[in-house]
């Protein structure tokens, strides 16, 4: 494959869409190509992504009834040999992810998974990203072209809209995919609207916490904190006491407060990799050789169901 | 339905031992099955109780994970029989090796109407293997699913996509990468074990699977290390629940964040 | 599945279910060891010296293969003050030949591949499960539960260390009294191998074990110890639990006591935790001794109450091997005869009688009281202290005869020259 020095990116989600188009740029500051968007869906939306910062974009065309996003990795597959661009971020969703998998193994390459940070060492792109659930960080060279890679959302930070962009809108042609699924039905599932990684403050219940009517007290708790409510996955994934939006770690939201409570957190490295960054770690546990003990700040070793009671009180004596 | 269920043996996170300068060795880790791939396994034993049929479970690696207590461990938690392909070639394979190597063993199983992986391997989660095996075997694939209903020639699914369901009608064969809890993985019993000492399982050598190409890596590891530890102030509060929490907000109250 | 019936099961993958299995094995038998915890090992607490004699005689030259950490070169008795230490120090070259004296061991890797080696024999381990109780069938034990399934077999053996649930359950034995248990506690600590080969002046897979009496113990009845691995170093006390309930103290508090005390602080410093825990330790003897023997059920190792705990060697692992192949060697007879009664499984108990295994249970028999007398951990070592810093520090003038420096510190120590003798004596007996 003879190749160019363009950076194409995919993203179902709009607002991804701009971070990975900043993402491209950073990219093709070294490399020297262009920064590509590939689109599915109205013209407005083509144009929009122009507006994101997109030096030219791939407009595939709306998206017909009954189809899904994964449908066009066909097309992409056949436009990407045809034009060979050095490489393809995709927006770290659960269809992209299908996206970059499928397309990776057209193309006869490895996708690189949840790419944090992207460096250069000389001509060669180095990855960074995590493994071992965040035990550790693994840098990675691709050693095949194109490159192909996914990238979560508030990893790179979207530039500015732009009042007037000059960039073209080129199409590709529609390859038919060989197989389809029928689409019975899509229900919207209810999203609690929480924002975790804006949160000052989080109070993040673990499997401490012995019965899911227990929870009652960790939100007082957090009322008398002025706390969002957090979780580990079990207690979202698995014992589904809280929504999924709520926990907290590698696979979850990434919190950044000024102060974060585990209250019955062992603290694996797949959660703390994703509070690390708290300003004010608090652990409340029972067991002082937990491993969130030693990443704290401070720590009350103590039953929670002694703990917290006590905590509200002294809370609320402070504020009264 | 003749369904094989891919999991990936790997040392246990939680085994990694951190090195003074950084280096991260797992030299003593434990090697498990991948906790996310239970599920999957469970998966494949419940539509074989509903449909009949056979499970195979597959797994690909280096030779260690070609041992009696692995073997057991995947055997005891129902499938009939296992495929091996254990080579030190594989040790730290990239996701398009392996995904080649687990495709290329599938076709030799043959005849199969379900391929079924988990979310994420418990080493790497890439969430990639499934996706690239089901584009190499050209069937239909889908990753987060949530509920499988076999019917017939056909199985209706169940996505857990970030803010909807979507529910999907596809042709069999088909591979689908299954969320974790999709079904809570059985704990084998006594006799499943012992049982699981008598099933065949079956050592495949990368010769055996005619792969002279494609094993060249995709992608180089340069380094692997521990992340970057945080400095944290450490303040061992102990005492009454009355006193610790007072000393704790105490504490807290100086750091301005009550 | 028609109902299999084996020839034995044996509940527990310690050391002594291992051996057993895997004599049992080699001879042929159908044997099934079921272990609780998810592979063998996992559920014990690391570390320990391993007298090797009877493994060899098991497993010929073990050590080739087996994952020994270091070979004991050094046996180092200490006696602790507050602040002083006095260590008798034993090493002879002669430790460091084949057949090997000792080795230190971590549990979890030993153990597995003890299981291992019965395994490959023709054992079936069944990890993971816990054995809930004997089934009896007309008196007789014929099989287990577990999960409320049953398993059947001609034979069980319980190498269920020392509490001994199945003991309990079939009725050949009540729990502990806290006065015939010590309690160990014990901690693996991560250090580089440079830097022990340092710090205890050991080269290649040389080792060494502390056996610590005295102020370790907070002058509670009982010992401590420290036993070098290739990167790790073992460190524990074993504490007498009555002792502990009298005196109202908690192990951790005696440990950390430990830990911090100047002689044992240096050696440990810049050390990683890796692992810790708590286990009971039955002080062994005779007395606590319960019958071996029932129809169709034999005690082997900790679970026959078959230990050595004098505060200065603890010792089990190597009864437990002796016992568990004692045991084996009955059960291939008595299947030869095919008779699993009590009255012929009766020749274990006579078997282990004539082996080394009750030889040393009766040598050590006296040590358990000899070991309670509070004057050894408390007042001797302080005597001891007291004499050797009187005799080192008088630099300027001539040093005084011995015996009347002892005797005045004996004085001051308030302990009555009777009882000295009395000591004496019974130690020279029970040691
Ligand atoms: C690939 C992978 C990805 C993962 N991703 C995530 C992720 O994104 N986020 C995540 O959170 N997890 C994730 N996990 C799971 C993670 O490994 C841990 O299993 C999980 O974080 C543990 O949750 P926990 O601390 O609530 O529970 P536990 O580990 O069970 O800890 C409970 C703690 O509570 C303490 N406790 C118990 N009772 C009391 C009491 N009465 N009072 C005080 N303390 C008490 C205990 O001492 C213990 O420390 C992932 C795992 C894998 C393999
Ligand atoms: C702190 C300490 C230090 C020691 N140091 C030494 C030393 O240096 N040298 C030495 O020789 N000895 C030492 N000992 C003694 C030694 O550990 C024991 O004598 C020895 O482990 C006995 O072996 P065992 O196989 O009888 O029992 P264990 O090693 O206790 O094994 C019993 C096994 O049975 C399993 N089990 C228990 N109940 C069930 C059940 N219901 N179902 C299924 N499985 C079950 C357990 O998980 C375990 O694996 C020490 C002991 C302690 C506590
Ligand atoms: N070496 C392997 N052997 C068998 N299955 C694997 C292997 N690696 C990955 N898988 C499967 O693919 C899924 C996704 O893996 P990953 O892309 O590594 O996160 C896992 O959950 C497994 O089901």
């Amino acid at each position: 494959m003879t190749e160019n020095k363009d950076v194409w990116v995919y993203s179902e989600k709009p607002a991804l869409q701009a971070e990975l188009i900043a993402c491209a740029r950073q990219l093709t500051s070294h490399t020297g190509g262009q920064a590509i968007a590939v689109v599915l869906g109205p013209r407005s939306l083509a144009e929009q992504t122009l507006r994101q910062g997109a030096q030219r974009v791939i407009w595939l065309g709306e998206l017909a009834s009954g189809r899904l996003v994964e449908d066009l990795v066909p097309t992409l597959a056949a436009g990407v040999q045809a034009k060979t661009p050095f490489g393809l971020i995709i927006g770290a969703t659960i269809r992209g992810r299908a996206v970059a998998g499928r397309l990776a193994a057209r193309l006869g390459v490895a996708a690189l998974a949840d790419v944090l940070e992207f460096q250069w060492d000389g001509p060669a792109l180095l990855a960074r990203h995590m493994v071992f659930g965040g035990g550790a960080v693994r840098i990675d060279r691709p050693l095949a072209s194109p490159v192909i890679a996914t990238v979560g959302q508030g990893i790179f930070e979207a530039s500015a809209l732009q009042a007037q962009p000059n960039g073209e809108i080129e199409t590709l042609p529609w390859v038919e995919p060989p197989w389809q699924a029928a689409v019975i039905e899509r229900r919207s599932r209810a999203v609690s609207s929480v924002n975790l990684s804006a949160a000052k403050r989080v109070v993040c219940p673990g499997r401490g916490v012995a019965r899911q009517e227990d929870l009652s007290m960790i939100e007082e708790l957090a009322q008398a904190l002025s706390a969002e409510m957090a979780c580990t996955r079990p207690l979202a994934e698995g014992l589904g006491w809280l929504p999924r939006e709520r926990y907290i770690g590698i696979s979850g939201a990434m919190v950044k407060p000024d102060l974060y409570i585990g209250v019955g957190v062992s603290g694996q490295a797949q959660h703390t990799i994703g509070m690390s960054e708290s300003r004010v770690v608090v652990a409340i546990n029972k067991d002082r050789h937990a491993p969130l003990v030693s990443q704290s700040d401070y720590a009350v070793e103590g039953d929670l169901y002694q703990v917290v009671p006590a905590l509200i009180r002294a809370l609320k004596a402070r504020k009264a | 339905m003749k369904i094989v269920v891919c999991a990936k043996l790997a040392p246990d996170a939680s085994d990694i031992e951190i090195r003074s300068d950084g280096s991260i060795s797992l030299e003593r880790a434990e090697w498990r099955i991948g906790s996310f791939d239970l599920p999957a396994i469970e998966a494949a034993m419940r539509l074989k109780d509903a449909h009949g049929g056979s499970v195979t479970a597959l797994s690909v690696g280096p030779q260690r994970i070609n041992n009696s207590k692995l073997r057991k461990d995947l055997l005891s938690r129902g499938p009939d029989d296992l495929v091996l392909v254990a080579e030190d070639a594989l040790t730290g394979a990239d996701t398009a090796v392996t995904a080649r190597v687990l495709a290329a063993a599938v076709r030799k199983i043959g005849a199969v109407d379900l391929v079924l992986t988990g979310e994420g391997s418990a080493d790497l989660y890439f969430q990639q293997v499934g996706l690239q095996l089901g584009e190499l075997l050209e069937v239909p694939v889908f990753n987060a699913v949530s509920n499988i209903e076999a019917k017939g020639s056909q199985v209706r699914i169940e996505r857990s996509l970030e803010e909807e369901t979507e529910v999907l009608e596809l042709p069999l064969p088909a591979l689908l990468a299954v969320t974790t809890d999709i079904h809570t993985p059985r704990l084998p019993n006594m006799k499943e074990i012992l049982l699981a000492g008598k099933k065949p399982v079956y050592e495949w050598r990368l010769a055996d699977l005619e792969m002279e190409r494609g094993l060249e890596p995709r992608v180089e590891a340069v380094s692997l290390r521990a992340p970057r530890p945080v400095e944290r102030k450490r303040i061992l509060i102990e005492g009454s629940p009355e006193d610790a929490a007072q000393t704790l907000v105490g504490y807290l109250a100086k750091e301005g964040v009550v | 599945m028609a109902e299999d019936v084996f020839d034995a099961i044996i509940v527990g993958a310690g050391v002594a279910g291992s051996s057993a299995a895997y004599r049992l094995a080699k001879a042929g038998l159908q044997v099934v060891m079921i272990e609780r915890g998810p592979f063998p090992g996992s559920k014990n607490l690391s570390g320990g010296v391993l007298y090797g004699r009877v493994l060899h005689e098991l497993i010929p030259n073990f050590w080739e293969s087996a994952p020994v950490e270091r070979v004991i070169t050094n046996q180092v008795v200490s006696f602790l003050t507050a602040d002083s230490s006095i260590n008798l120090d034993f090493q002879t070259e002669a430790f460091n030949q084949p057949p090997y004296n000792g080795f230190t061991v971590l549990r979890a890797r030993f153990d597995r591949w003890l299981a291992e080696q019965a395994e490959a024999a023709g054992a079936m381990l069944v990890p993971g499960i816990k054995v809930d109780g004997v089934v009896k069938r007309d008196g007789r034990v014929v099989g287990i539960t577990a999960d409320g399934e049953e398993m059947l077999a001609k034979v069980v053996i319980a190498a269920d260390g020392a509490n001994s649930f199945i003991a309990q359950n079939a009725g050949l034995r009540g729990k502990i009294p806290t006065g015939q248990a010590a309690v160990g506690v014990k901690e693996v600590i991560g250090l580089p191998r440079e830097v022990i080969e340092e710090r205890f002046h050991l080269k290649d897979n040389e080792g060494a074990a502390y056996n610590i009496v005295g102020y370790a113990t907070r002058g509670v009845p009982g010992g401590g110890f420290l036993y070098t691995n290739t990167e790790s170093l073992s460190i524990g006390l074993v504490i007498h639990l009555d002792a502990l309930v009298e005196r109202q103290l908690k192990p951790a508090e005696i440990f950390e006591d430990f830990l911090a005390h100047p002689m044992i602080a240096p050696l440990i410093k810049g050390g990683k935790l890796l692992e810790y825990g708590a286990h009971l330790v039955p002080e062994g003897g005779l007395k606590m001794m319960p019958p071996l023997a029932a129809d169709g059920l034999l005690l082997v190792g900790d679970a026959a109450g078959l230990g050595v705990n004098n505060g200065f060697v603890v010792r089990g692992m190597d009864l437990a091997i002796g016992s568990a192949v004692a045991a084996a060697d009955t059960i291939i007879e008595a299947q030869a005869a095919d008779d699993f009664s009590a009255a012929r499984l009766q020749s274990y108990p006579a078997r282990l009688e004539k082996s080394f295994v009750m030889q040393d249970m009766r040598t050590y028999a006296r040590a358990v009281n000899f070991m309670k007398n509070e004057r050894l951990f408390e007042a001797y070592p302080a005597l001891l202290a007291n004499v050797l810093t009187d005799i080192y520090r008088q630099e300027a003038q001539p040093k005084k005869n011995l015996v009347p420096t002892l005797l005045k510190n004996l004085k001051a120590s308030k302990i009555s020259l009777l009882d000295l003798v009395k000591d004496a004596l019974a130690g020279g007996r029970a040691l």
